[in-house]
């Protein structure tokens, strides 16, 4: 029992880690598609310790939210960490503590807090990106429901551990239509809520067009740097999720030893590795969709995940 | 042999058709359909002598049903091909645009004469979705934002009936499958039809009934009717209203032996319902109409419902009425747009509000708008009257009371309509017009088309009264 | 892994694979605003379908349906595009559809609503048939039949209603391949044809409407009517 207590705290070591390298390597490449040098894979770290070692200032008009946001943002992915799959592939010491739902919430909880602290400094564009924000969050939110759905009536149960079992052991049921429609609506939903081209871009610097970077801009200091490793420990948290359960659910521990668990970690890099090839000729191939046309974005991506659950129901 | 023959002249005359010379398309085009019409009697005859023509035997073949509709297509093409002679030349197109409609018209011709022809469901299928392509260039002929529009809106709706049709055959072959049959032809399906799952056949019926529907001209699937017909050359009308949408019918009632040999379909109460709303429903459109190409449009829309009812009535006698009806139908209606073409050339307009005294403006045009418009709203002596009368007859003899009311009320409705139309079009005061004088050849084709109409409502010679008597048969095992 | 009833159930499955993604083209046919996307959409679900009739060939042992996919291989993705290139004029490709009769997430909404009532109309259908019959291609093809029909209630470019068109005829198709199997050759080769002929003529009439209108928007064309004045 203590050495899965050990694996789940290494799991959070390992997520606290590699998160920003991910940031990194995503930025990195997307520069060398632009047949630019770009930044060092290794930046993020170096912004992180910056940004932690610089004076904090807060406005006097702002309440214990904007204080506390920070904080609640960064735990949140960490939270999540517990209870999904990233090395292992059998349920660890908190797996049962929470399902996908609970999951969920937890994650929306940090957003959640994020917007209100954006609205509480009182600048006018952190408002503008909180409301949008929640724009493309209900519109995302059907979806989420359906998805989580589907997954659960198709593995009979919510637990993420269990789910991925479902897809491991055969074939036939990975190759079944609502598996790849709920692959491409899941994928859809990814780029929507961590603000990804189509929906939003990220490395975008007019603050009028930005949706997800403008709640963090009022922060300095350690504010800055625990908001923005939260962000990425939560796109980490969402594409550990993705990866594991969904798409290729194999590279896992399967045994309780402690090689085969530090084993699964480069194994999981490169599956993210591969997404982020992915991401980043999505990025540089499309361009941003106006505001409006989110809706149509996230319409699709529902009707995608309705046609995933009528095969799963119906049966085919 | 002779049905290849049949098939192959419209072929050649549309290719011969595209060579430049000057007036050499539209005399082929002529000579062909008379060469179809002198073959496709001959073979008429032959099968109402008693030998039925089997060419492939799994693929091609004709009886007495088909060589009725065979005929039709003859007559009403070659007629129309003479009056497009004087019509086309007096609208002056020029010679590529001649040379195109008249290889289209050949193509068009080639396809109808195709449908009875072949016993094959699907290939059916298949010349029927041709006739729609070819004569999609001919609607769209005049090169009008009008006339686009009406083009677009028949090919669209009529494809989009194909391929609900589509669905329909294939499931009816997936049915005769499961009925352990054999031969996906005709014949092949009524014998296989009494093992044939209930619920594939009645699903097949009903594809195939509201997709063909659409091309036949149904309420509500009729909407690109009056716009096609109002925006066509007039005899392109003719054989699109006369014939096209009878050879259609002839697909669906080729169904109907079918679905009788299985027991628990209401084949016949589908088509009864079907029927009573499209006539009713074309009755009351007759009144309130402001173009008298589209008054004879749904004109044809109401009897394609006549039609269908009395198919539906279910005894023989219906059958025979529904197929003289059919018969008469074809007649008069290409005989009623050769005089609405007369009428457009005579008074420029296809408005009923400005047309006003035809009747001293060009009294051929006058004379035989009326004439039409008495034949085919169904007054005596004409042959429309008898074929409605014997479906009167049919239809109280069979039992449907209501049915045959409803019938009676709805076509005198119509024959108010039309004749309200046609003589505040043909008599009054002249608008001052000088007097126009029509090509020859148009008042040689009007004259020809109207005998038959004339000739049938006081005699019917014997061999004509054998393939009705024929076709019933064929539709009534 | 090499036993003959796990290769039937993934074949089974990659022919429902084949069939989802089949439905998710026929719902981008319906919303997608470019033309050139919905050609591409067009050109993917052909594919899907021969695919759909290769793995139901292989799966039950039919060179039969393995000459069909074939066919349609040739004609669908590859014949009828370069068909339509050389009909219709380069400009048309490069339009993009404003507006549809009814906003896009409404019409996706309805398109699902349509899907459900295909899957119900459907069941008895299968049901009456033969077990060997059974594969789920009668409800995604009749889907795909009702995406094929809104469509051409919608839009109201010319390409797209042409597609739309063709659409159809990939859903009733799709049904097909499944539950008539021994349609002979000759007849599937006919229907084959039968479809770049549609898209010829289609193609010569959006050329011609234009040369003679301007614009390719013939489903907003709405002159004709009871009142019309001429």
């Amino acid at each position: 029992m203590s050495q899965r207590i050990l694996f789940n705290l290494l799991q959070v070591l390992v997520v606290l880690a590699f998160a920003p390298l991910v940031t990194g390597v995503t930025n990195r490449l997307k520069e060398i598609v632009q047949s630019k040098r770009g930044p060092s894979v290794l930046q993020p770290y170096r912004d992180l310790w910056k940004l932690f070692h610089k004076d904090e200032v807060i406005s006097e008009e702002s309440s214990w939210i904007f204080r506390a946001a920070p904080y609640v943002v960064f735990i949140a992915p960490l939270f999540v960490t517990l209870l999904i799959p990233v090395l292992t592939a059998y349920p660890l010491f908190f797996a049962f503590m929470a399902d996908m739902v609970g999951g969920g919430f937890v994650l929306a909880l940090g957003g959640f807090f994020a917007g209100l602290a954006a609205v509480d400094a009182a600048n006018p564009y952190g408002a503008m990106g909180a409301s949008r924000t929640r724009m493309v969050g209900f519109l995302a939110e059907p979806v989420f429901i359906i998805v989580f759905f589907t997954v659960a009536f198709t593995a009979d149960s919510t637990i993420p551990y269990i789910v991925q079992k479902h897809w491991v052991s055969s074939p036939a049921a990975f190759l079944e239509p609502s598996h790849i429609l709920l692959m491409a609506a899941f994928f859809m939903l990814i780029l929507a809520e961590k603000g990804r081209i189509p929906v939003d871009n990220p490395s975008g610097h007019f603050e009028l067009a930005m949706i997800e970077e403008s709640k963090a801009l009022e922060y300095s200091g350690c504010g800055a740097a625990l908001m923005k490793w939260g962000g990425q420990m939560k796109l980490f948290v969402l594409l550990c999720i993705f990866l594991n359960v969904l798409v290729t659910p194999w590279g896992l521990a399967g045994a309780q030893e402690i090689g085969q668990v530090v084993l699964a970690i480069p194994l999981v890099l490169c599956k993210i590795l591969m997404f982020v090839f992915v991401l980043v000729i999505i990025e540089s191939s499309l361009a941003k969709l106006r505001l409006f046309r989110i809706s149509e974005f996230l319409g699709s991506a529902f009707i995608t995940s309705v046609a995933a659950m009528l095969m799963r129901l119906f049966s085919l | 042999m002779i049905v290849f023959v049949i098939l192959a002249v419209p072929l050649v005359a549309a290719a011969l058709a595209c060579l430049p010379f000057r007036r050499l398309a539209g005399g082929v085009t002529f000579v062909g359909c008379l060469a179809v019409l002198a073959l496709t009697i001959r073979l008429a005859l032959e099968i109402t002598a008693g030998r039925p023509v089997l060419a492939i035997p799994k693929w091609v073949a004709v009886d007495g049903l088909s060589a009725l509709v065979l005929l039709l297509i003859a007559f009403v093409g070659s007629t129309a091909a003479l009056f497009s002679l004087g019509y086309m030349a007096r609208e002056s197109h020029e010679p590529k645009r001649l040379r195109l409609y008249y290889a289209s018209y050949n193509l068009f011709i080639f396809s109808m004469l195709a449908i009875p022809v072949l016993a094959e469901p699907t290939l059916v299928w298949i010349v029927v979705e041709l006739t729609t392509l070819c004569s999609a260039l001919l609607v769209s002929f005049e090169n009008t934002r009008e006339a686009l529009e009406a083009a677009w809106k028949y090919v669209v709706l009529s494809l989009m009936g194909a391929a609900v049709a589509l669905l329909g055959f294939l499931v009816l072959f997936a049915a005769m499958r499961a009925a352990g049959g054999d031969a996906y032809t005709w014949d092949g399906l009524i014998a296989a039809a009494p093992r044939m799952p209930p619920i594939l056949l009645q699903t097949a019926f009903v594809l195939i009934l509201v997709g063909l529907g659409t091309k036949v001209g149904l309420v509500p699937l009729h909407t690109w009717l009056p716009d096609a017909h109002s925006q066509a050359p007039s005899p392109v009308c003719a054989l699109l209203s006369g014939v096209e949408t009878t050879a259609v019918l002839y697909v669906i009632l080729r169904l109907f032996p079918v679905l009788k040999a299985a027991p628990a379909s209401h084949a016949e109460l589908w088509a009864i319902v079907f029927g009573l709303i499209s006539v009713g429903t074309a009755a009351f459109l007759l009144l309130q109409v402001r173009d008298y190409k589209r008054m004879f449009a749904y004109s044809t829309v109401e009897h394609m419902g006549i039609i269908l009812l009395a198919a539906g009535l279910g005894n023989s006698a219906a059958h025979q009425a529904a197929l003289y009806q059919a018969l008469t139908h074809t007649l008069a209606k290409s005989f009623c747009f050769f005089a609405a073409g007369a009428a457009l050339l005579a008074a420029g307009t296809r408005e009923i509000g400005s047309v006003r005294g035809l009747i001293r403006t060009s009294p051929a045009a006058g004379i035989s708008l009326l004439f039409g418009g008495l034949a085919i709203a169904g007054a005596p002596p004409f042959a429309v009257f008898l074929s409605e009368f014997s479906i009167f007859r049919a239809g109280l003899a069979g039992g449907h009371y209501v049915a045959t009311g409803l019938l009676v009320l709805f076509i005198i409705i119509g024959f108010f309509g039309i004749m309200w139309h046609v003589n505040r079009m043909v008599f009054g005061q002249a608008d001052g017009n000088a007097q126009v004088c029509l090509p020859a050849s148009c008042l040689t084709a009007l004259v020809f088309a109207a005998a038959p109409v004339i000739l049938f409502g006081v005699y019917m010679p014997a061999p004509v009264h054998e393939l009705l008597r024929l076709g019933a048969a064929a539709l009534g095992r | 892994m090499s036993d003959p009833s796990t290769t039937f159930a993934v074949l089974g499955s990659l022919n429902m694979l084949a069939g989802g993604l089949f439905l998710l083209c026929a719902f981008g046919i319906v919303a997608t605003r470019q033309v050139k996307g919905c050609l591409g959409l067009f050109i993917i679900q052909s594919l899907l379908l021969a695919a759909s009739a290769l793995f139901l060939g292989l799966q039950h042992g039919s060179w039969h349906l393995c000459g069909v996919a074939l066919v349609n291989l040739i004609a669908k993705p590859v014949l009828i595009p370069w068909l339509l290139r050389r009909t219709v004029h380069e400009e048309v490709y490069s339009r993009r559809e404003i507006d549809q009769v009814l906003n896009i997430p409404t019409s996706l909404l309805i398109a699902l609503a349509l899907v459900i009532l295909a899957y119900f109309l459907a069941i008895p259908v299968q049901q009456a048939l033969e077990p060997q019959f059974q594969s789920g291609n009668v409800a995604i093809g009749l889907a795909g039949l009702f995406l094929g029909a809104y469509t051409l209630a919608v839009r109201r470019e010319a390409l797209p209603l042409l597609l739309g068109l063709l659409a159809m005829e990939n859903g009733a198709f799709f049904v097909g391949i499944a539950i008539s199997r021994e349609l002979p050759l000759l007849v599937e080769l006919a229907i084959a044809t039968d479809s770049l002929i549609v898209a010829f003529i289609l193609g010569v009439l959006t050329r011609a409407a234009h040369q003679h209108i301007g614009s390719t928007a013939v489903g907003a064309l709405a002159a004709l009517k009871e009142e019309v004045q001429r």
